[in-house]
């Protein structure tokens, strides 16, 4: 009975399946054919919206609407719609242009900006906007209760940093007179050999600020002369920890320092003594504590753009919420619908509002790339966001006229840790970075280009980029072989039996594009060293940690994309042994060369000096360079004022839809004026 | 009976206890934290915010503050990466979408199901016993990561039928792709019980007895055979409808969805602990109260049951 019945059993499984196997095969036939068939010039459909809106795929739920606190892309792009900063970014270069500043000067050091602010700009409130809400929000965005994961962007400004460390000053009671670095210059600095070039390492333990790497005096500033700005100009002065614990071990360690402040009061770093200053209503000085030419590129960032005081002391944490928020961009928010969309509309208050042209911008949340994509190929989305598109789709999607493609300020490379042998050997390290097709994997990559340097390819107009060493598995095999480590050859392949493969391994994050360059670098060194270095695939939030705290042997993915338009955006990386240098190389020298180049007034001998430490850099080999990304993203092509530009980040103001169609992009829009 | 749900709701306080330290200690356990992010952030910076954060405390602190202001006040606290927006809140948004979904799934799959294993029940081996079946092995053998996909493609990217995915409230053509999705596994396993166990429940004595009396076919199969054969399915249901309403990970996801589901995914991302616990302890509570209901409807269902 039991038998007899299992077969039958078995039977009716077996027709099923036949007929599930049927059914299955009609639906993939289906798809198939409709995979083949994507006609046209564009990607999908291209009926431009019935009303005058955009409908941007812009990726993850956005964590707050508080300019200076996320970090992410998403949330940078809604903060150029909701909140203007001193400058804006031009749609196409990049470049600084007028924001809520009419116009600025800038001291021939670049070490102090004044802004004149227009009269006519205010809140999505009414109130107007004048200097003292941009004062108040830069000593908001490096408070160390905000404690805003951007605010090291700020730390240029003097005093920033201390203020932000909760560092303190040491003042005496009785002349009131506060001890200045120069005072105990000596026995603070020379305690340390080589001082300004240790600053790094030394500043951790609180001793001195960048404060001491004083550019030369030029007073030749613009703007009003204030009780301030010669606070601002007059020597350093010393900062020390704030907790009291950090402050005696330090002085513990220092006799003469302790001696020096022996009796001092200790008075806190305030946000007041901090570098921007309202000089009048609508006047603003910034000074900081060195020069830094590329500044003003700096302050379109959303840690610099304006956050209303009124509306953040009355409340708190909750002000960001649609029924209380205040904002001052060309937008304003319309309706959050959480997990799916940021509505926001033109604010009519904004003071170019005629020049606003989009009604609504519809801020769409997508995690995934193809449902982004779906998105737009079905036409319910306008333009998707920068590397939307899945390298398995290129081959379909990058001949089509939408897709967007240009240079990026971004760069992929390995990051060695060159603390652990063998990698401490530098030999070994050019060797592993020489043993690399980087062209032949550019290609394979369909849209990226290859990279020798540590700067992006292509991005910094007139910066003499420096070559690393090029592709030569020969020299490389040679390399290795003079660091003890011969390499012979093995039938069709190589060999190299004295390399310890134990101790060094290849760690990256989970994604489907690391694991393919993964994959690649691991079959380069296979087939050029004779080296099989095991591969680790790990989740992001596990990945990170141990990539910045060297928990790794060997190689650890790095990816780094500019903050700004300058070269020091990518080689400041190695100016702290700590924060996101995942190499552990640290060199004093290094670091002497990078101070010297941006105390350099003339940009084209600073561009010189800073292709000098990077040649530097690429010698001693704590990365390996692999390539420059590339913009990667559709846009309709009646979306007009949309540029793909290097930093993936667009002016919405600029942007409108085109309904004439003679008028629509078929292609890239070009990105010179 | 009363005594019986007092009893068992009782036991629940505890054990959401036990989940809610459980999870704690696994985020705690898991490495790295919600701040850190590609691009590093020098130490000066990272002290502050675990000051900020209150993770320079001492680790028994931080739980007992986080168990006190659950036990307190039910409060799980702030997000973590959704600045200023409280657990709660965010529960309660995203709940009613879930729940939404979750329940036009629920009721779809139960219609289509109880159907499909009825009509494959009462002629078994015939060939729309076979077509059924055929229909219920794919659905099971299907995971909602290929059908939803298979769905778009087909009903979104080719016909331009549905929307491919986002949350434009109930009812909208948006919310088809989805529950189809979702309800496909339930409906094709609850076809498949309904099946079995109308085939049991018909061979017995007391449907022998129902027929014995003259009642008509209609009447032996909904009065008597769907009440019994439908146990298992009951069963099965309990569980899977607490799942269904606090949102399924993967349907909310591929349909960017505004649920408790695609949260909960990307709080555990974010290692966003006050969420994570607020979301498991709900759907804990969700997951006991829905087990005490498939109780209680058994009781209903079989006489045979006392509490």
């Amino acid at each position: 009975m039991k038998a007899c019945q299992r077969g039958s059993i078995r039977r009716v499984y077996l027709k099923e399946l036949i007929a599930a196997v049927t059914i299955a095969s009609f639906v993939f036939g289906t798809i198939s054919c409709s995979v083949v068939a994507t006609p046209g010039d564009f990607y999908g459909n291209t009926t431009p919206p019935k009303r005058n809106i955009l409908r941007y795929v812009n990726g993850d739920e956005p964590g707050s609407l508080d300019p200076p606190v996320s970090t992410g892309q998403p949330e940078a792009r809604i903060y150029m719609a909701l909140y203007q900063g001193l400058i804006e970014y031009d749609p196409r270069t990049f470049n600084a242009i007028p924001g809520l500043a009419e116009r600025w000067d800038i001291n021939n050091d670049s070490s102090e900006f004044v802004f004149h602010l227009r009269r006519n700009a205010v809140w999505s409130s009414g109130d107007p906007i004048t200097a003292q809400d941009f004062v108040y929000s830069v000593r908001r965005g490096v408070s160390p209760a905000l404690a805003s994961q951007n605010a090291y962007l700020a730390f240029y400004i003097n005093y920033a940093e201390a203020y932000f460390r909760k560092a303190v000053f040491a003042k005496d009671s009785k002349t009131n007179q506060f001890v200045l670095e120069k005072d105990v210059a000596e026995s603070a600095l020379s305690a340390s050999p080589g001082a300004t070039t240790s600053l790094a390492s030394e500043y951790d333990s609180g001793v001195v600020g960048p404060e001491s790497i004083q550019g030369p005096d030029v007073k030749a500033s613009p703007g009003a002369e204030t009780t301030f700005h010669q606070f601002m100009h007059s020597p350093p002065r010393l900062t020390l920890p704030g907790n009291e614990e950090a402050r005696n071990k330090l002085l513990a360690k220092n006799p003469k320092l302790q001696a020096a402040l022996e009796g001092k009061d200790f008075v806190p770093v305030s946000a007041e003594d901090i570098g921007v200053e309202a000089i009048d209503d609508y006047t603003v000085r910034i000074s900081l504590s060195q020069p830094a030419p590329y500044f003003l590129g700096l302050l379109g960032h959303q840690l610099f753009r304006l956050a209303p005081r009124k509306i953040i002391e009355k409340y708190g944490d909750q002000w960001t919420q649609p029924e209380h928020i205040v904002t001052c961009g060309p937008f304003k928010v319309k309706e959050w619908l959480h997990y799916s969309e940021l509505v926001v509309e033109r604010d009519p208050l904004y003071w170019d509002a005629a020049n606003v042209h989009l009604d609504e911008i519809h801020f769409f949340v997508s995690q995934d790339n193809p449902t982004s994509l779906n998105l737009y190929k079905v036409g319910e989305a306008d333009a998707v966001l920068n590397h939307a598109v899945p390298n398995a789709w290129l081959q379909v999607v990058r001949p089509k006229k939408d897709y967007m493609d240009g240079a990026e300020a971004a760069i992929a490379f390995l990051n060695i840790n060159v603390t652990k042998p063998p990698m401490n050997d530098i030999r070994v390290r050019r060797a592993f970075n020489m043993a690399i097709d980087k062209i032949s994997y550019a290609k394979s990559r369909l849209v990226t280009k290859p990279l020798s340097a540590f700067t992006p390819e292509g991005i910094f107009v007139g910066y003499p980029q420096p070559k690393g060493d090029p592709f030569d598995p020969e020299q490389a095999r040679k390399l290795l072989g003079e660091a003890g480590f011969p390499v012979t050859k093995q039938g069709d392949g190589f060999q190299c039996k004295a390399f310890p493969v134990g101790e060094v391994e290849y760690i990256f994050n989970t994604n489907s594009s690391n694991k393919s360059m993964a994959e690649y670098m691991q079959a380069q060194w296979k087939q050029n060293l004779g080296i099989t270095v095991p591969l680790r695939s790990m989740e992001s939030k596990t990945f990170l940690p141990a990539r910045n705290k060297l928990e790794f042997k060997g190689f650890a993915v790095g990816l780094w994309a500019a903050d700004y338009m300058d070269p020091f955006t990518f080689l400041g990386l190695f100016m702290t042994p700590d924060g996101s240098n995942g190499s552990g190389w640290f060199d004093p020298k290094y670091v002497a060369m990078l101070n010297e180049a941006n105390l350099t007034l003339n940009p084209q001998r600073r561009y010189e000096l800073l292709a000098k430490a990077e040649k530097y850099l690429l010698d001693n080999q704590p990365v390996i360079p692999i390539e420059t990304f590339a913009v990667n993203w559709l846009k309709k092509p009646y979306v007009k004022g949309m540029y793909p530009n290097a930093a993936s980040l667009y002016p919405w103001k600029f942007v409108y839809i085109e309904r004439d169609s003679s008028k629509w992009d078929y292609g890239v829009p070009s990105l010179s004026d | 009976m009363l005594r019986f749900i007092v009893r068992r709701l009782i036991i629940t306080i505890p054990t959401i206890l036990v989940v809610i330290t459980i999870t704690w200690g696994l985020i705690r356990l898991a490495p790295g934290n919600f701040y850190i992010s590609e691009k590093a952030i020098p130490a000066a910076i990272e002290k502050n915010i675990r000051e900020k954060y209150g993770l320079d405390k001492p680790w028994y602190e931080q739980y007992g503050h986080t168990i006190w202001n659950i036990v307190r006040h039910f409060d799980f606290g702030t997000s973590l990466k959704y600045e200023g927006q409280s657990v709660n809140a965010i529960i309660a948004r995203s709940l009613p979408v879930s729940a939404t979904v979750g329940i036009l799934a629920y009721l779809l799959a139960l219609v289509v199901g109880i159907t499909a294993g009825s009509i494959a029940a009462l002629k078994p081996n015939s060939k729309r016993d076979y077509a059924s079946m055929a229909l219920a092995m794919l659905g099971i053998s299907i995971p909602n990561f290929v059908l939803g996909p298979i769905l778009i493609l087909v009903f979104s990217l080719t016909l331009y039928w549905f929307p491919p995915s986002r949350w434009n409230g109930f009812p909208s053509r948006n919310v088809v792709l989805p529950v189809l999705t979702l309800s496909g596994l339930y409906m094709a396993y609850i076809a498949r019980l309904t099946r079995a166990g109308m085939l049991e429940v018909l061979r017995s004595d007391y449907i022998r007895t129902a027929r014995a009396k003259g009642l008509s076919e209609t009447q032996v199969v909904i009065r008597h055979a769907l009440r019994g054969g439908l146990m298992p399915v009951v069963s099965y249901t309990g569980p899977a409808l607490a799942f269904l309403v606090t949102g399924t990970v993967v349907v909310e996801r591929l349909f960017v969805l505004p649920g408790l589901g695609s949260y909960f995914i990307q709080a555990s991302l974010n290692r966003d602990e006050p969420l994570i616990l607020g979301i498991v302890a709900f759907v804990a509570i969700t997951l006991l109260l829905m087990n005490l209901l498939v109780d209680i409807a058994y009781a209903y269902l079989d006489p045979r049951i006392r509490y």
